[in-house]
C-alpha cells in the first residue's frame, strides 16, 4: 500500500481486525489520517469483511432477546427535537442536495418522506430549509427556547444519572434479597423436614436403654420449652387410647407464683400410642415451673381437669 | 408483538430501505428499531456466537449493539457503506472485546465500510452469503483456515504463526490473499 511508510494492506488488514499491537495500531492511524488511498483501501477491506462475517451459519436469536431490548428502547425514549418550520416560500429547488446521506443512499426528501407514510406530521422535515443566505429570524422566543433545551437535556442527563444509580442500587437490594430467599428457603425445607419426621405417625420410635435393661412400656412425655420464644416441642409415647369424646391436653404450669396454668394444646395419640405437640401457639417470655397432661373433652379445656395423667418439673 | 412491547408509534411499512428506518430511528421511533432488529439480529447474534461460542454472552453483545444505534444513529450517517455490513462487523469487534475482557475499541464515527450490496433485501443478503460461501470453499484450506483463526477467534497474526508453525509474513499474505479472493469474486 504505502511504501514509504511500509504500510501494506496486510497491514491495513489486520488493523481493519484489530490485530496490530498498540504501536502498529498508532502507526497505521497515523497513516490513514495522511492518505485518502490508505483511507479507501481500508473502506474496502471493511467491505470484504462485512461480506466474510456473513458467511458464518446462521443463528436465530431467543425471541426474549428481542422483548428485552425493546423493552430497554422504551425505557430510553428519545426526547424528538423541536421543529422550528421556516416559511415555505424559502425553500430553494437545490436543497434537497443538502439532505445528507446514509450509507450511501439519499435520505428523502421530507415531503417524499411524508408520502411514505412517516411525515410531518411528526416533524420529520417539516417546513423547508433556509439558504445559506438566508439570515434566521429570532424574537425573544427563539433567543429563549435553544436554552430552554438545553436546560431540559441537562435536566434530563441529571435525571438518567440518578435513575442509573437507583437501578444499580435496586439490582443489588433484589440479588441480597434473593439470595436471603435462597437461604431462608432452604432452611425452611429443613425445618419442615425435621417437623416432618417428629410428626410422622409411620415414623419408627426407638427408646433406648441400658443394655439388658427391658424398655418400660409407661406412658411418658418429653417437652422441649424455650421460654424467651415460646417455643415448645412436645413428644409422648405409650398413651392410652381414649374414647373419641376425650382428649389428652397439656399444659404449661408458670413459675409465677398464682398463675393458673396455660393450655398449650391438645393431642390424641396414634395406634402405637405415639403423640405430639409442635410449637403451640403461647405467649413469649413466660418462665415454666412444669407441664402436665390431664384429659379433657372433645376440644379441650380452659382450665385443667383432675387428674393429671402425665407431669414433669 | 409491538403490543407486547409497549411501542406507541405507527407501525412502519414493510420493506423500508436502512436509511429511511434510521431516520425513523432518529427520531425515537420504536417500531422502525424493530424492523431494523428484525432485519439484522440473526447476522448479528450468530457471528457474535461464533466468536464468544456462549449464547448469553452473544445475546448481550446483540444487545449493546443495537442500544448502541438506538442511542447514537446519528454515527452511522454520512455514507458508511451498508448498515448489515457494518453491523456485521461490529459484533465481530465487540464479541473479540469480550473475548479479551477489554473494552470496545472501534470508533463508530471513524468506520467507513465500502459495499455495493443491499444487505436490507433478504433475497440480496442470501445470494450474496451463498456466493461468499462458495468463494471462501474454494480457497486453499490454509488460507480460509488462517481468516478463519484471525476473524472468528480474533488470533493475531502473532499467534497465529506461533499455532501454526507459518512464518509471520505467511500468515499476513494468506489474510489478505483470502480477503482478495472474495473482493475478486464480487468484482468480476
Amino acid at each position: 500500500m504505502s511504501d514509504e511508510r511500509r504500510i501494506t494492506s496486510e497491514d491495513l488488514t489486520l488493523f481493519a481486525m484489530q490485530l496490530l499491537s498498540k504501536e502498529e495500531t498508532a502507526e497505521v492511524t497515523a497513516y490513514l489520517a495522511r492518505s485518502e488511498a490508505a483511507r479507501r483501501e481500508l473502506a474496502e477491506i471493511q467491505g470484504e469483511l462485512a461480506i466474510y462475517a456473513h458467511t458464518v451459519d446462521m443463528h436465530s436469536p431467543p425471541a426474549l432477546v428481542r422483548e428485552r431490548l425493546m423493552k430497554q428502547v422504551a425505557r430510553e425514549k428519545k426526547t424528538v427535537p423541536i421543529d422550528r418550520p421556516a416559511p415555505v416560500e424559502t425553500r430553494a429547488p437545490e436543497t434537497t442536495a443538502r439532505v445528507g446521506t446514509i450509507f450511501g443512499q439519499s435520505l428523502a426528501d421530507p415531503s417524499e418522506v411524508a408520502d411514505k407514510g412517516y411525515g410531518s406530521e411528526r416533524g420529520l422535515g417539516r417546513g423547508a430549509y433556509l439558504t445559506e443566505d438566508d439570515t434566521p429570524k429570532r424574537g425573544v422566543m427563539g433567543k429563549v427556547l435553544p436554552w430552554v433545551g438545553w436546560a431540559v437535556a441537562a435536566g434530563l442527563a441529571v435525571t438518567t444519572g440518578a435513575l442509573y444509580h437507583e437501578r444499580d442500587a435496586l439490582r443489588g437490594l433484589v440479588s441480597t434479597q434473593a439470595s436471603r430467599l435462597d437461604h431462608l428457603t432452604a432452611d425452611a425445607a429443613a425445618a419442615r423436614q425435621v417437623l416432618d419426621a417428629m410428626t410422622d405417625s409411620s415414623a419408627m420410635r426407638v427408646t433406648l436403654t441400658t443394655k439388658g435393661q427391658a424398655a418400660t412400656a409407661l406412658p411418658q412425655g418429653r417437652a422441649t420449652y424455650v421460654a424467651s420464644k415460646g417455643t415448645l416441642i412436645f413428644l409422648a409415647s405409650n398413651l392410652e387410647t381414649l374414647p373419641p369424646s376425650k382428649t389428652y391436653e397439656l399444659w404449661l404450669i408458670p413459675a409465677a407464683p398464682g398463675e393458673t396454668p396455660i393450655p398449650a394444646g391438645t393431642f390424641r395419640p396414634d395406634e402405637r400410642g405415639n403423640a405430639s405437640v409442635i410449637m403451640p401457639p403461647l405467649p413469649k417470655g413466660v418462665e415454666a415451673k412444669a407441664f402436665g397432661v390431664t384429659v379433657e373433652d372433645e376440644g379441650g379445656a380452659m382450665t385443667p381437669t383432675l387428674p393429671i395423667v402425665l407431669v414433669g418439673e | 408483538m409491538y403490543r407486547e412491547t409497549g411501542l406507541v408509534n405507527t407501525k412502519p411499512p414493510s420493506g423500508q430501505d436502512d436509511a429511511a428506518l434510521l431516520v425513523l430511528v432518529q427520531r425515537g421511533d420504536e417500531y422502525a428499531m424493530a424492523s431494523l432488529y428484525d432485519r439484522y439480529s440473526k447476522v448479528v447474534y450468530s457471528v457474535a456466537l461464533r466468536v464468544l461460542r456462549d449464547p448469553a454472552s452473544a445475546e448481550d453483545i446483540l444487545q449493546e449493539v443495537f442500544m448502541q444505534i438506538w442511542r447514537n444513529p446519528d454515527g452511522f450517517v454520512a455514507a458508511r457503506g451498508s448498515l448489515g455490513g457494518w453491523l456485521a462487523v461490529v459484533a465481530r469487534n465487540r464479541s473479540i472485546d469480550a473475548l479479551r475482557r477489554k473494552r470496545p475499541t472501534d470508533n463508530v464515527d471513524d468506520m467507513a465500510l465500502a459495499s455495493n450490496y443491499n444487505l436490507a433485501n433478504e433475497a440480496e443478503r442470501n445470494s450474496l452469503i451463498e456466493k461468499a460461501r462458495v468463494v471462501l470453499h474454494l480457497l486453499p484450506v490454509e488460507q480460509r483456515k488462517t481468516l478463519e483463526m484471525a476473524f472468528f477467534d480474533g488470533l493475531t497474526h502473532s499467534e497465529i504463526a506461533e499455532m501454526t508453525g507459518d512464518p509471520l509474513g505467511t500468515v499476513k499474505t494468506r489474510i489478505r490473499s483470502a480477503l482478495t479472493s472474495l473482493r475478486k469474486a464480487f468484482t468480476a
